[in-house]
Order: C-alpha cells, then structure tokens, then sequence
C-alpha cells in the first residue's frame, strides 16, 4: 500500500533553488556575536562565531571565533558544545595567549556539571584532569588560583562519594569492602573534609571487628591532626566505652599515609 | 532454623592452608598460601588481615545477621616474617551503633519538582 | 610532476571554491542525517571524488532504511560570482522490505512457526505501520541465532544453518530471504548424573534442584537455567567458588543426551571494588543494593548474572553492562558496572470505553524513579460516564534499607452504580501498605486501609430511585390521584428498601494480609507458572463496619502446545459480620457484603449474581450481593492461525461456573421506608461458555468477550432473576 506513504503529509523535501551566500565582514560578524552575549542570546551568538569560522577560514578571525564560541556555550550552559569548541581552539592555536582561557573554559564546562556524591562523578575526575592540566601548561595565568580551588573542591566531590559507599556497605557490616574505602579516602584524598570522617569510621569498623590496635592507631592520628573535630570526640568515646586509649602505633599504614609513603598493594594516583 | 539463605561473605578460609602459616615464614610465602589479604594494615607495620564472615537472611526481606565471623591477622617482624598469627572471632566484635551524621557533601541536588518532570518527555511544564 | 588540466572539471590544482551542499528530494531521510556524513563541503574546493563517494554514501543510506530501489543524481550549477553548488538530487523510489523468507530443510519445524521466532518479518498489509520488514543485515544474523537457539530449545542437538543468502529480486519489488538449515535428529536426555568434585557437596540437595529430567526433550535453555540454580544453592551452601558445568555425551544411535553435572571449583578470586558508572540519575545505593554480593566477596558469575538480570528488571535503565577487568593483584577482580539512565517519568492522557463504566479518560503523571532513589510515584485523574476520581501512590521498595515495599495510596472515587443497583456510591480514604517478600516468588503484604463509603439514591425527575419514600414534586404527584401507590413509583425503578437503610456514610477502619505466590514466567502475557492471591482483612478497629474477609484468586497457566495456553482459574471468598454493624436485624452491613458479576462468571451482568430483593417490581436492579461466593474457569488463548504474529491477535474460548450467595443484611425496616423485604438467595450454579479476542494493539491491550449463560437463577415467574450480559468490551490503553 504503496499510495498512503506517498501522500505522507510531512513532506520535507524542498526543490533546489540557486542562491549565493551573502559573506559579510568579519568584525560585523564578531561584534554582532558580542551583541548577542549581551542579550544573553548565547544560541544566536554561537552561530555567528562558529560563521566566522567557516566564511574566513585560517584567518585571525576565525581563532576569535572560536574561543568566544566557546565561551557563548559555556554561558548558555551548552557545556559538551563548549568543551569541543575548547578542544578545538586548543588543538588549532596552542600557544596563543587565549589558550590558557580555552582550557579553563573547558575545565569549568565539565566542574559545572559536578552532580551530587550519590552519582557518577565522572565529570569531577575530567574537571581535576583539565585544571591540572591547565596549572602545569600555564602556571603564571590568571586562572591558576581558581583552578586550584576547583580542584579541591572536585576532590572533594570524590571523597565524598568513596565515602558514601564506604558508608553503605559499613551498614551491610560488610567490613572489608568498608574499610578498603575508607583507606582510600585517607590516602589520596588527605586535603579534603571528608579525611576526617574517614578516620572515624575506620575506629568504628576495627573496633566492630575487635582489631583494637587498628583502632586506636585510625583515632590517634584523627585526634593528632583533627583535634577538635566532632569525628575525633566520636571516635575517642567509642575507644573509651571499649576501655581502650587512642595510641598512635607510628608505623601503621594511617600514620605512614600521612607521612606520604606509599604503601604495598594499594595502587597509587 | 533451617529455612532461609546462608552467605558466605569475604575471604573463604581454608584450614589447611592456613595451617601451613608459620613463624618466620616470609611474606611472598604467605601471599602464595593464603592469596592477597582482605585488607592490609601496612608491610612497615606489617598486619594483614582476612575477614570472612558467614551471615544469614530467614527471610528475603529481613536483613542478614552476621552468624559468624573470622579475622586472620597475620603479625610480620621488621624483616618481613611471620611474627605471629591471630584469630579474632565474633566474639570479640564490639557491638555498638555507627554514627549516623554525615559529612554534608556539595553538588547539584536535583530540585523537586525540576525532578519529577525532568525526566518527563520534552514537554516540562515546570521549566 | 604536475599532471596537465585536461578539463576545468577534473584538474589537479584547485576546482572552483563550492557554494553550497544541497540534497533535494529526500522524503525519508532528514536532511540533516544525510548532510553530516557527506565529503563534499561548502567553501572547499570542487573534488570529484569526494562527490562520487558521497553519492554511493547516501545511496548506502537509504538501503539501510529500507529503499534499495533510490536512485542520487548528483550535478553541479555554476555560479555568477564564478562559484559552484553541489545539488545532489534523491529519487527515493517505494519501499523494498522482505518480501519473501523462505526454509529449506526444515522438516520438522513448520516455516511458519520459524518465521514466528525471528523479528525480521515479511511486507504485509501492517508495513506502513511497522519498520521490522526493512532488510537489515544484523537484523537477520540476529534472527539465525533466534532460530539456532530455538532449535536447542527443541531438542535438535545436531542443528545447523548451512547456508543464508539474500537475493534483491526487481520485480518482486523486494528482498528475497533463503535459510537452508540441516534439522539433524530431535534429542531426549539419557540418564542424568551429579558428579561432585568438591569436598562437602551435598549432592542429593544438587539432583533435588535439577528440572531436566531423564527421558524429556533435551532443551538447552532449561540445562542453562538449571546450571544457574544449581550453582546458586551449592554456592550457598558452603562454598562460594564452587560452580556446576554441564557436560553433555550424545548418543546418535538411541538419540540421547546423557547428562552430567560436574560441581567444581572456579578459580579463587575476590571481588576488589565495583564501580558503578554512568547513573546521571539514579542513586548509587539503589544499583549497589540489587547486587547480593558486595567488596572483598568471592567472585560469583551467577549472582552478578542475577544482579545484571535484577537491574533490567528495574525498569530505570535503557542499557546494563557489567564487566570485568583485572585489579591490583592476580586474585582480584574489579567490576564495573555501566548503566544508562532512561526517562522514567511519563505524563500520560488515555481513554477507554467499558460496558461498566461507559467511556472513561485518564490523565496521569507517574515517576517510576523518583528522584534517582528508586521510589515510585503516581498521581492520577479519572474522568468518565459513570465514575471519576483522583489517586494518589507512593511506594519505597526498600524501607528502612531492606527488601522491604513500604507504600501508601490515596484514593477519592465515584461511581454511579444506577445502571445495575440504584445507589450512587462515593468511596475516599487510603491505605498503609508494607510488602514483605518471604522468598522470591512468596510475598506477604500487610495493610491498613481507612476509608470513608458514601451511598447515595438519585431522586430526581430522570432517575426517580426514591420517590416511593420521598415523593418528588410536580413528577410522582403527577402520575396519581395524590396518594403515592408503590406500583406507580415502583414502575419508574425504586431502590430496595435495604440499599435506603444503607445509605449515608459509613468509615471502615480494616487491617489485612495479602498472600502473593507468584512463579509467572512473564507478567504481561504468562504462559507457563502459577499465581495466588489470599486476603484476609479484619474490619473494627474503630469505624462502623465490624467483619472478618478472606477472599482467594488462584491462575495456572500452562503452554499446552507452541504458543497455545490454557489457563485454569479458581476464586472464592467469604465475608462474616460480627459485633454490633448497627443493623438491626442483620449482622453485616449491605455495603459490605460481595457484587459479583462479570468478574465470576463472564456472561453475567455486573451485579447480575447474587441475592435480590423481590419485593419491588424492580429487582433486576436491586441486587444485594452476598456473603459466600466461588468460581471456576477454564480457559484456552491461542494465536489466530493465519494472521501474522506482529498483529498482536489472539483468541480464546472459555467455560466459567460460580455462585454468589448468603444475603446477611437486614431484612425489617423502620421509619419512611418501613416494613420488610422477601430476598431471593439461591445458590444455585451458574455457568457460561465464550470466545474473547485479544489485541496487543499499539494503543494497548483491547479485549472483546462474548459468553452466553448456561444456567441461571430464573427467579420466581421471572422476578429476581439474574442479569446477562452476553457482550462485553474493555480497552483504550492500558487500565
């Protein structure tokens, strides 16, 4: 039945009609993308920028184009759009002064979408990747400060998440795959909040157990750096209600993570 | 009582293995018998440890009580040799509540309503 | 060396800067979806060759959606400012699905039952409405597999697909499929063996748990599913490496397959870390708890097949993947595990027509994870003929962090029950519910339900249901010389004296169990399993009803042969008023006690069995339903033969017997409406045979029934007897 597809009322073919595309000044071009940024019509303004690009190929113009393209996406939110337009700049023009800013671009994309420790925090690994990136490539440009509180921040993020699972399945009394959480939060995410929480639940899983020494050791070095965190009294009354002092065993993986030294079978970075 | 599921969780002990594990035994030895620990201390403070646990749920919907619990410490000397090894039994569990606070966490918390439309088809009345 | 530019069209250094790129014609295919993947570009030089390659992609194109006939002309349009454009321009040319699959070899399994198996499907009346008779390459190696393992599943041990070949034949105007496969003998199993390798196996609790038995047709996925059960329990049972393989020795002569289940040890590997990726909405935690086994257990292939099965089931994703990679030593493993989150919301509008409720619209907003944690919302509007409503449902499938489904449901409805009992009934309240699944195919859910009954009799000028006691002016008047006489107003249809006492409100305050013992193989069209259902409520803690319910629905569904089920269905319940149900007289209330109609015995109107009052001339709409009822049904659905399977059509004949008796309320009526009632309550049998047609229809499942009743409660000379309903029609979208 051939004959009812044919009179399909979408019909979206259209005949060919010759008409010459109209190239119009390039700064026209640029500053009515400028304009359009102003108004916050970040759509409008990404195709005039990415125009740019096309009409006048390997000129200046078209370098211009593209780090404001991707500027207009990042503060339209169009984050992937934003990230390949940075890319591109980046591959294009590495050492211009806007590369700097091409990569910080880039890195914010992805620090922007960072969602909550519940989810996949693969973009807070991509945004610790990119401003690190962007600190060794160009470590006298503006941006560094920023990048470098991103990147706490960001780990923050992981921490956060390593922690919840090691939450979850401290719940489950599933002490083994708890503690091998915890330890990775104290041991590649010392600078973060979450460090301290860490600690304390190492003390409540060792003590579940009845591994005292290991307690002991993980609220030791929790009230030696963390003296007056909540975490610390927590662990300290779980100790004494066992009748147990907190004493710092010196060669304990825990102190020897705060001391920097890599440990057998745990993987670094 | 004998309905329900048995689990067996974490390192599955094996007797004789674990009796080949003797004083001054070097630790290449007993990653060979007993296979890589459950989750090491450190080799400079040289604890590793095996936890295995056997738990059981009666009924699907209950959660699983931990029946039973067994962790091998193995305690090595300065020059990486078995100093000593260590039972801890369930017996020597501690048994108290975990901490419920949490360290509040940051990142994009979905809003309510933006939620519950979000994943609605395009149409969002909610914006 | 330069090559000399022979014509202005193929010259070695640069050809004119193209224009434009344009694809005129293209029906079809978007424009945009063609634009991407063509190398001839706007503002680049003319290349030949990038046009020619363009021409076979886009021809490429449109074979892959179903149009080997379209045919792309491309040509280039010189330009004033000394520019070209490239049109490219598409004769797209009529669809050329499959037209024919043809088997050769195929002895015993009929080609059309072989068709059946496999997705791609012939052109036929329904392709302008479906796309899986476009010829797709992998569509087709996909369905050899179907059919291979359709062959297993049959016992054909030895098959084989010798050959697959695809001919485009012109003037059929399509694609001609020939499968040539080689059938091989059909297999039964021999004898069946256990063969412990591991200490401490106990090896009868193995052979309780194996379904192949000796002597039935050797079926591959059954073996599988066996292998998977066996390796659970025996990995419970001690050892959590341990692993059964089945090892199978066919013997060509007597045409069996003995086999053996050998119980080994895998390897022994500990699970290092699972990593969940890619949930973008849903909680971790709501992944992480499907999974039985968590960091540091042993690595079981079984229960992360279970989990992998578990998170489809969920409903959340559109894509699971899990996978292996090495961890940081030789006896660990890390897991990922991949997921895809898919819009779990819908925002649906549906309609409907039932002979019950007339025509009925919906509107319903439903969550299925809400906010990425796994609970379920639903908020919902009927609006219809005879009844409307709003309600509202929340459920938590792990309270407090176990398997247990915490829920709670609101509900206001209202039903104007005029056609079949002369009462207008409005019903609000909620229930608490907390399932609790014992095991996975026994749940029990207990419930506490609070809710508000308002009945109501219409007295007015079109539905005069109670002019008798209160006489409506300027209409009952009318009709008689000032005295009401019952005759009179009993012609235009008056309400038992018994649903008058009812009506008013009544609050029902009732705590129950539901016993759920489900092994369906699928929800949506079972075709082997069994399903019950028990409840048992107790009403009186607080509120007015005061009674003791248990009701009972059991199904048993069987494959009798390929695609044809029989379905045999037993229900039954029984209602017991107790304490003061303030009643005088009887000792439950009418409200309470059962209607039964086509939901017994199909054929029967609703309300049309059970106990009627025969004192008012209007009987037949005075049902007064009944304390004991108990049915039966058998039931046989089958495939239209002939029609293609994607049609969604089946049919299906059946026989129902069942009874509804034991009226308990009062009798003796005081005040307006005084005096008492003769009922009619029989427990005779009454029974039906019909025919229904079933269509999976794309606006969703419709079902016509037509039964005529066998027996029936004739009543006496013609008064209170029970109503039919021979036709009966139920559809729209799903309801």
């Amino acid at each position: 039945c051939e004959s009812l597809s044919s009179l399909n009322p979408f019909d979206k073919s259209e005949t060919y009609k010759p008409e010459i595309v109209s190239n119009s000044p390039p700064e026209e071009i640029y500053n009515d993308g400028l304009a359009r940024v102003q108004k916050g019509d970040f759509d409008g303004a990404v195709k005039k920028f990415s125009s740019l690009d096309k009409q006048y190929p390997y000129t200046d113009w078209a370098r211009k184009g593209l780090i404001m393209e991707a500027y207009a996406n990042y503060e339209g939110g169009f984050y992937e759009e934003s990230i390949t337009a940075a890319k591109r700049y980046l591959q294009s023009y590495p050492n211009t002064a806007d590369a700097a800013y091409a990569q910080y671009l880039m890195a914010s994309s992805y620090y922007d979408q960072i969602p909550d420790i519940t989810r996949d925090q693969e973009k807070s690994e991509r945004a610790i990747l990119a401003l690190q990136e962007l600190i060794q490539r160009y470590p006298n440009s503006e941006y560094v400060a920023d990048a470098k509180k991103k990147i706490q921040v960001a780990s923050d993020q992981l921490a956060g998440k390593e922690l919840e699972v090691g939450r979850f399945y401290l719940q489950k009394r599933n002490y083994a795959g708890a503690i091998n959480r915890f330890r990775n939060v104290v041991s590649r995410y010392q600078t973060t909040r979450h460090v301290e929480e860490a600690l304390q639940r190492l003390t409540e899983a060792y003590m579940a157990m009845g591994i005292v020494n290991e307690a002991q050791t993980a609220a030791a070095v929790l009230g030696h750096n963390f003296p007056d965190s909540p975490w610390y009294k927590d662990a300290h009354a779980l100790l004494t209600r066992g009748g147990v002092e907190p004493r710092e065993d010196s060669q304990s993986w825990i102190s020897k993570a705060f001391r920097g030294v890599p440990q057998v079978g745990q993987r670094t970075g | 009582c004998t309905v329900g599921e048995e689990f067996h969780r974490g390192y599955l002990v094996d007797e004789r293995a674990l009796s080949q594990v003797k004083k001054g035994m070097s630790a290449e030895q007993v990653l060979q018998t007993l296979g890589t620990p459950s989750t090491v201390s450190t080799v400079g403070n040289r604890n590793w440890y095996y936890i295995s646990q056997k738990s059981r749920r009666p009924l699907q919907f209950m959660g699983e009580q931990v029946v039973d619990q067994q962790v091998t410490a193995v305690y090595f000397d300065k020059g990486l040799r078995v100093e000593r090894v260590a039972l801890y039994g369930i017996q020597d569990g501690r048994v108290f509540d975990f901490i419920s606070r949490t360290t509040p966490a940051g990142g994009e918390e979905a809003s309510f309503l933006g939620q519950i439309f979000r994943g609605v088809t395009s149409f969002n009345p909610f914006g | 060396q330069q090559a000399a530019p022979r014509n202005r069209r193929v010259s070695a250094t640069q050809g004119p800067i193209v224009n434009r790129v344009v694809i005129e014609g293209n029906k079809r295919v978007e424009k945009a979806l063609i634009e991407d993947q063509l190398q001839a570009r706007a503002r680049a030089p003319y290349n030949q060759a990038a046009v020619d390659a363009d021409v076979q992609r886009i021809l490429e194109i449109y074979q892959r959606s179903g149009r080997g006939l379209a045919q792309v002309t491309p040509r280039v349009v010189d330009l004033p400012n000394g520019t070209v454009d490239v049109v490219y321009t598409v004769v797209e040319g009529d669809k050329t699905g499959v037209k024919e699959i043809r088997f050769v070899g195929n002895s015993q399994v009929s080609s059309s039952r072989l068709r059946g198996v496999m997705q791609t499907t012939e052109t036929n009346l329904l392709s302008f409405l479906k796309s899986t008779d476009v010829y797709d390459p992998d569509r087709l190696a996909n369905d050899l597999e179907l059919i291979r393992r359709y062959y297993l599943k049959n016992g054909y041990a030895d098959f084989r697909i010798v050959s697959s070949d695809v001919q485009f034949d012109p003037n059929a105007g399509g694609y001609v499929v020939t499968i040539a496969v080689e059938e091989g003998e059909q297999y039964r199993i021999g004898n069946v063996a256990v063969d412990p390798r591991l200490p401490g196996v106990d090896a009868e609790a193995v052979r309780r748990g194996i379904t192949t038995s000796a002597g039935s047709v050797y079926n591959a996925e059954a073996v599988e599913r066996t292998v998977q059960n066996l390796t659970a329990n025996v990995a419970r049972q001690g050892n959590p490496f341990a692993l059964v393989r089945p090892v199978g020795a066919r013997d060509p002569s007597t045409r069996t397959v003995s086999l053996t289940y050998v119980v080994e040890e895998a390897p022994r590997i500990y699970i290092e870390r699972i990593n969940v990726r890619g949930n973008s909405r849903t909680r971790d935690y709501v992944i992480r708890r499907e999974f039985e086994l968590g960091e540091g257990d042993a690595y079981n292939q079984v229960l992360i097949d279970r989990a992998e099965r578990r998170l489809n089931n969920l409903g959340y994703f559109k894509r699971v993947r899990i996978s292996n990679e090495p961890g940081s030593s030789a006896d660990r493993v890390v897991v990922n595990v991949d997921v895809e989150d898919q819009s779990t919301g819908s925002f649906s509008i549906s309609g409907g027509y039932s002979t019950a409720d007339g025509f009925i619209g919906e509107v319903s907003v439903t969550e299925t994870n809400f906010l990425g944690r796994g609970q379920f919302v639903r908020l919902a509007g009927q609006l219809g003929q005879r009844s409307n409503g709003v309600d509202f449902s929340f459920t938590e499938p792990y309270f407090l962090g176990y398997r247990m489904s915490a829920g709670i449901d609101l509900f206001s409805k209202f039903s104007d029950q005029t056609r079949y009992s002369r009462y207008e009934n409005r019903m609000t309240g909620g229930t608490l519910r907390l399932g609790l699944p014992f095991t996975e195919e026994f749940t029990v859910t207990a419930r506490y339900s609070l809710y508000q009954q308002e009945i109501e009799i219409p007295n007015d000028a079109e539905r005069p249901y109670n002019d008798c006691s209160f006489p409506i002016p300027g209409f009952t008047d009318a009709n008689r010389d000032g005295v009401v006489t019952r005759a009179e107003c009993e012609a235009n249809g008056e309400a038992s004296r018994a649903i008058k006492q009812a009506q008013g409100e009544t609050l029902t305050s009732l705590a129950g169990l539901t016993f759920n013992y489900n092994t369906l193989d699928s929800t949506r069209n079972p075709r082997n399993g069994f399903y019950a259902e028990v409840k048992t409520d107790f009403a009186g803690l607080g509120g007015d009803s005061h009674y003791f319910r248990v009701t009972g629905d059991a199904r048993y569904y069987h494959e009798i042969i390929e695609d044809v089920v029989g379905i045999a269905r037993v229900q039954g319940g029984h209602i017991m008023g107790f304490g003061d149900n303030g009643v005088n007289g009887g000792d439950l209330r009418i409200v309470d006690h059962f209607f039964m109609g086509p939901s017994l015995v199909r054929g029967f109107a609703p309300n049309g069995i059970g106990p009627r009052d025969i004192s008012t001339a209007d009987s037949r709409a005075n049902a007064l339903g009944g304390t004991t009822y108990f049915g039966a049904s058998l039931e046989v659905q089958f495939p239209i033969f002939g029609l293609p399977r994607d049609l969604g059509l089946k049919g299906a004949v059946f026989a129902d017997a069942g009874t509804l008796y034991g009226y308990e309320g009062p009798t003796v009526f005081t005040g307006v409406d005084g005096g008492t009632i003769r009922v009619l309550d029989s427990d005779k049998i009454r029974s039906s045979v019909g025919a229904s047609l079933l269509w999976a229809s794309p606006l969703g499942p419709i079902r016509f029934d037509y039964a005529i009743a066998l027996s029936k409660e004739e009543g006496i000379n013609g008064v209170g007897a029970d109503r039919t309903q021979a036709f009966r029609f139920s559809g729209g979208t799903r309801f």
